[in-house]
């Protein structure tokens, strides 16, 4: 193949973006050549049209508008001001302001709000954990505040249909059936996910008490049960830990996406990215990743190998018996375990699944080598077992040193013993049950079938749904009851036992809705004295008595709340845990085989739109998915060699058998997957979850089972059947394509991806100067361009994307959408290669298909110095400015799109559509929406080209404020959203006149390098080349 | 009698000619009229409030009521609790103090007439302006001596544009102490 791309260090290295591309599929190629794909911008069929020529209308309509404008008698009036009748202290308008809070998945933020309304959130700094980032999902999940699907009051269900109904009429109801209820003797079951707050977690036993017949069931899709139950059965007591992750010189994972799916994914993000700072080479950790489907940690990882799931404890096992008993390890076992390893080898597994074993013994050396600092994580979807083999091998290794000992995970509410949802569903089906609560909880749709969820619901006479949308469960009660946003609620969470956050409301509530808790609260009062603060008031009692006299504070209790709710968060004292002896009874688990016959389904997080939650929010179902870059979809991702093998490509349906259930999904070939696997994501596929989310992918919950599977989430012995129907997965990667052959004519190499090793950067730092072609900031070269050469005597503005920390999670596109107003296009345009996000996150495939590298590259606009766009507007729309920004005057733009074609880095954007009002008939144009704008950015019409613009409103507001402040404007005063989002830090924005600042650091990095610099366009990004932590000679 | 061309020249082509160039200039002048840019435009308020009064006969600093002005984006209408910091006591008997005081009773916004305008698509900010130490009656001419307020300065992009270029000429008490204005595009819009 000829479209080479030479890395720094290994000129063979080939780049592909996807099997077509690595195949040469001619239908690829056809497209790369192309800015956008055939069609992109031919909707219109000229014979349908009305014979009435868009000028003769045009004409036509400005004469009208012309007549109208000069008849006009009134034309001066510009409107009206109207201001407070008596104005908030705090609020001055035009200015922002901040709220620290938490979401109820525990994660801290901080919500800006603009005039009272939530316009942004991002995570809060001052919070242990997320210090000042959150996820990609929570960045959009402000979304869901505005959802003009909300649920606006209260309903009773008859036929079908939501009848409203006041809170007052409905509360005497409820509380007159569990009164009788109580009396009967008969069941109140309340269904819930797992409980994260201390207070809600008093206010059930409250409600409890008050009515003694009630008992609460809790659940979740994904949780870490089997990680759990190890650390139990291995340690006597206590729940997993957790790691720190920074610690580890190695990390070993096993199907453990850690860096984005798991649940501290912000946490372990930022601890690992510490350990990949190019100024300290020598310092990086090493990430060595086992797993059946692509990950983005496998996406990340130094080494990877591929390995189907139910082979894990196997490899577990053979890793225990080559470090156990070489004399490499002191822990001494008893020799029945000895007996159970020693049928294992490093050998024999290498051999049977392929992987090869000079690397597996470095792996090995490795962890022998970093002895109390390596570490061993297993992903929360395999089995006990391998936990429990992991916990051992940890123990082996002396790496029980990074567990976080002085922050345990908090229990707050444990389901009574005997009592889970199996049992609830046997109560149920008896009629033990008189009521049935879903406390903001979706069971009919999370629950696996075969537990008979939702026929049994319909032998409880009075099922009561507390949500803030319709969803499957709420369709089967009689009263929905709609309940506030995170943002309009009182709360506290936990997680940890080291701190304590407090969530407070920013906004009132949008509509006739409660808070949750206050509805409980209500119904345990006897719906007398309802007022709406009185969860608050519970939760400032809860703290009075329980939190405050742990502090023995000197300030009075009224102080210490306030400043809690200040800080949005609290830090408490702990004891560390010393990490008690590892109970070897825990080995007799070990002795496990699993069927292995056919393929094996694995059943995956959706690390946007979570168990579901988000389905409804159109950011996140556009939100690329990380690895394989396809939107408004989940898919059946399987191995290349297994698509060939079954004679199927990218798009063709077919049925997964498992366990007797069936489910038709598409195929995505997704290269570096172990072969015979079928991975799929949960959360999809909802069939009442409004407009947006109702029938986008497919619901491959619907292949769960209780207990036939290896766990949970994965099974054995599954089959496919290819049936013949297409569906069409739209991606982002393949258009956009930057064409390597193209340009190739032109000049002779194009470097877009550069990459090293760390030995090579510390044996030569010189070394990807060398490879490279440097000249534009060589001053003995002359370029010549057609751009006057500009002066840029003040600040000027410059961006770094560090590609050793980058992860690729895409918290960054998710930020700039909020931030910008960058709407959602759907499905259909997305196909048509018309997405409007300012970031693309580019993935790179290099290697072979089995075994990818995999590349990430953030492509957003550089604002080059010589920017090729601004001299092809005829209407001199898109200008340069004097501190180094690309500007785009969106009132000048005519649309002729000459811009986008003259850019090399294919980041521009067009509205085809006013795409608000485009979407499932203005979807994302009602009046609820309006909210969300932020203020400081236009909102764009149909006709215009856009970009980024460096988040130029933040520019001009620390500009403000430094004018305020009499001083000159900083570099680092601007901090970008992308930047402000970024959990692993890797995006750094300032100045680059100033020769100490961070960003201009960066630029001048050994490892720093610009994309397609031979254009001589001086693009004012730099990217800083990835290292990879391999050995350089084999072992 | 034949027709000639030079008949058909003056008597048809002639006059229409000279008719729709007239009619050009009339419309085109019609259009750009200084009163289109709203420049006269004093409309009716809801209460008669004077400026010439406050500002001028009582010397209130404009900052008083106008908060936001060395603070944001807006200079900010005031809301009425402001008024009232005064007029709970001051003048209550007076017709317009009553009107005032019933919207402040009855907790309604007083929905004033929007006088100066800088279009959506432009980002002004008072707060850099003021800042730099401009007056106020650069942009809306001397307030204090208005019985009614109307807009007296153009706030067409040129008016701004001519500001920033030759800030010392149109702000001669600023003379050495202000550099010229940003005129780079994203300056206003983005």
């Amino acid at each position: 193949m000829d479209n080479a791309n030479n890395t720094g260090s290994d000129k063979s290295k080939l780049f592909w973006r996807s099997i077509g591309d690595y195949n040469n599929n001619p239908k690829y190629i056809e497209l790369k050549q192309h800015e956008f794909p055939d069609g992109v911008s031919e909707t219109i069929d000229i014979k349908s049209m009305s014979p009435l020529s868009r000028r003769k209308f045009i004409a036509l309509l400005s004469a009208t508008a012309a007549f109208a404008a000069t008849g006009c008698k009134d034309y001066p009036d510009k409107g009206e001001i109207v201001p407070y009748n008596n104005q908030p202290e705090e609020i001055t308008l035009g200015k922002a302001n901040y709220y620290a809070s938490t979401y109820s998945d525990g994660s801290g933020i901080l919500i800006k709000t603009r005039e009272g309304r939530p316009v942004k959130v991002d995570g809060n700094p001052d919070h242990p954990v997320n210090s000042g980032h959150i996820s990609a999902a929570s960045q959009a999940g402000i979304l869901n505040l505005y959802d003009p699907e909300r649920l606006r009051e209260p309903a009773i269900v008859k036929n079908g249909k939501l009848i409203k109904e006041s809170w007052n009429n409905i509360d005497s109801e409820i509380i007159k059936a569990l009164e009788s209820a109580t009396d009967k003797g008969k069941e109140i079951a309340i269904v819930t996910n797992s409980i994260k707050s201390p207070s809600l977690s008093r206010l059930l036993k409250d409600f409890i008490e008050k009515y003694p017949v009630a008992k609460a069931y809790t659940y979740d899709l994904f949780n870490s049960d089997n990680k759990d139950k190890a650390w139990e059965l291995s340690y006597g007591s206590g729940k997993f830990p957790g790691v720190s992750i920074d610690k580890a010189n190695v990390i070993l994972a096993l199907e453990s996406d850690f860096l984005h799916s798991d649940e501290n994914a912000i946490g372990n993000m930022k601890m690992f990215s510490r350990r990949r700072d190019v100024d300290s080479p020598t310092e990086f950790s090493r990430l060595y990743c086992v797993e059946g489907p692509m990950s983005l940690t496998g996406a990340n990882a130094d080494y990877r190998f591929r390995l189907s799931p139910e082979y894990q404890l196997e490899f577990v096992l053979s890793l225990l018996n080559e470090t156990l008993f070489k004399g490499r390890s002191n822990l001494l076992l008893g020799f029945q375990v000895e007996g159970l390893l020693t049928k294992y080898s490093l050998k024999a597994f290498s051999e049977k699944h392929d992987i090869p074993l000079n690397k597996l013994k470095g792996l090995v050396n490795d962890l022998v080598k970093n002895v109390a600092s390596s570490i061993v994580i297993a992903g929360d979807s395999l089995p006990v077992e391998v936990h429990i083999a992991v916990n051992l091998l940890n123990e082996a290794l002396g790496n029980t040193k990074l567990y976080m000992n002085d922050s345990l995970p908090v229990v707050h509410f444990e389901n009574e013993p005997g009592s889970d949802i199996g049992n609830l569903v046997r109560k149920m089906n008896a009629g033990n049950i008189e009521i049935l609560i879903h406390l903001d909880s979706n069971p009919v749709y999370h629950l696996p079938l075969d537990y008979g969820y939702s026929g049994a619901l319909s032998k409880v006479p009075f099922v009561v749904s507390l949500t803030s949308s319709e969803n499957e469960s709420s369709e089967l009660s009689k009263y929905i009851l709609s309940i506030n946003h995170d943002f309009e609620s009182w709360g506290d969470f936990q997680l940890r036992n080291s701190y304590l956050s407090v969530q407070q409301p920013v906004i009132a509530p949008l509509y006739n809705t409660r808070q949750k808790e206050a509805v409980l609260l209500n119904w345990i009062n006897g719906n007398k004295n309802y007022s709406e603060d009185i969860y608050h008031k519970y939760l400032m009692n809860r703290w009075q008595n329980e939190v405050f006299p742990q502090f023995n504070s000197a300030v009075s209790f009224k102080k210490f709340w306030l400043s809690a709710v200040h800080d949005g968060v609290i830090n408490l004292k702990t004891m560390p845990l010393d990490i008690p002896k590892f109970e070897e009874s825990a080995l007799d688990n070990l002795n496990k085989n699993y069927n292995k016959s056919g393929f094996t389904l694995v059943l995956m997080k959706s690390a946007s739109i979570g168990d579901g939650k988000y389905s409804n929010n159109g950011w996140l179902q556009e939100l690329p998915h990380p690895v394989s870059k396809v939107v408004w979809d989940n898919y059946a991702a399987i191995a290349p060699a297994t698509a060939k093998e079954l004679k199927l490509s990218n798009d063709d349906m077919i049925e997964v058998e498992s366990s007797g259930k069936k489910l038709e999904l598409p195929v995505l070939i997704q290269p570096g997957m172990a072969e015979k696997l079928i991975a799929v994501e949960l959360g999809y596929g909802r069939t009442k979850a409004g407009t947006i989310g109702t029938g986008t992918g497919f619901n491959a919950g619907l292949l769960m089972t209780k207990s036939s599977g290896i766990s949970n989430w994965i099974y054995t012995g599954a089959t496919v059947k290819i049936t013949g129907n297409k569906h069409q997965l739209v991606s982002t990667q393949e258009h956009h394509a930057l064409d390597d052959e193209f340009v190739k004519e032109i000049h002779l190499k194009r470097d877009l991806v550069k990459e090293g090793t760390v030995e090579d950067f510390i044996k030569h730092p010189e070394f990807l100067k060398e490879h490279g072609h440097d000249f534009l900031y060589d001053e003995n070269h002359e370029v010549n361009s057609i751009t006057e050469n500009r002066e840029y005597t003040g600040v000027k503005w410059g961006m770094a994307f560090d590609l050793n920390k980058c992860t690729g999670c895409g918290a960054c596109i998710a930020a700039c959408n909020v931030e910008n107003n960058i709407p959602v296009v759907g499905k259909e345009q997305c196909s048509n290669g018309r997405e409007m996000h300012w970031i693309r996150l580019d993935r790179y495939y290099s290697g072979t298909p089995e075994n990818p590298v995999v590349s990430n590259q953030h492509q957003l606009c550089q604002h080059c110095d010589n920017a090729p766009c601004e001299n092809v507007c005829p209407v001199v729309a898109t200008t340069h400015s004097d501190d180094g920004l690309n500007q785009m005057a969106y009132n000048r733009c005519v649309g002729t799109r000459y811009c986008a074609n003259n850019c090399p880095y294919k980041v521009r954007r067009f509205n085809f559509f006013d795409f608000r009002e485009n979407l499932e008939d203005g979807y994302f144009q009602q009046d609820s929406l309006q909210l969300l704008h932020n203020p400081e950015v236009t909102v764009r019409s149909r006709g215009v080209m856009e970009k980024c613009t460096f988040c130029i409103q933040r520019i001009m507001e620390a500009r403000e404020e430094a004018t305020k402040d009499g001083r000159k404007l900083k570099g680092s005063d601007v901090e970008t959203a992308c930047q402000q989002a970024c959990p692993a830090e890797a995006i750094v924005f300032g100045d680059l006149n100033d020769k100490d600042s961070k960003v201009s650091r960066l630029r001048d990095h050994k490892l720093g390098y610009h994309v397609l610099e031979l254009l001589n366009v001086r693009p004012n990004i730099t990217y800083i080349a990835k290292l990879r932590n391999t050995h350089s000679e084999e072992i | 009698m034949k027709k000639t061309v030079l008949d058909y020249a003056l008597k048809i082509r002639l006059p229409i000619t000279v008719f729709v160039i007239l009619a050009a200039f009339v419309l085109t002048y019609y259009a750009a009229r200084p009163e289109r840019d709203g420049i006269g435009y004093t409309p009716e308020q809801p209460i008669d409030f004077s400026h010439k009064l406050h500002a001028g006969d009582m010397q209130i600093d404009c900052k008083y009521c106008h908060t936001g002005a060395d603070q944001s984006r807006h200079a900010m209408v005031p809301p009425a609790s402001t008024c009232m910091n005064c007029h709970s006591v001051a003048k209550k008997d007076s017709k317009e103090i009553m009107k005032l005081a019933e919207y402040f009773n009855k907790k309604h916004s007083i929905p004033w007439k929007r006088i100066h305008k800088v279009p959506d698509y432009a980002y002004f900010n008072h707060s850099v302006h003021v800042n730099k130490g401009i007056e106020c009656e650069s942009c809306h001419a001397d307030v204090s001596k208005m019985e009614k307020v109307g807009q007296m300065e153009s706030f067409t992009m040129g008016s701004c544009l001519n500001c920033h270029r030759a800030p010392e000429d149109h702000m001669p008490y600023l003379k050495g102490k202000i550099g010229k204005g940003p005129e780079n595009c994203f300056a206003c819009h983005r």
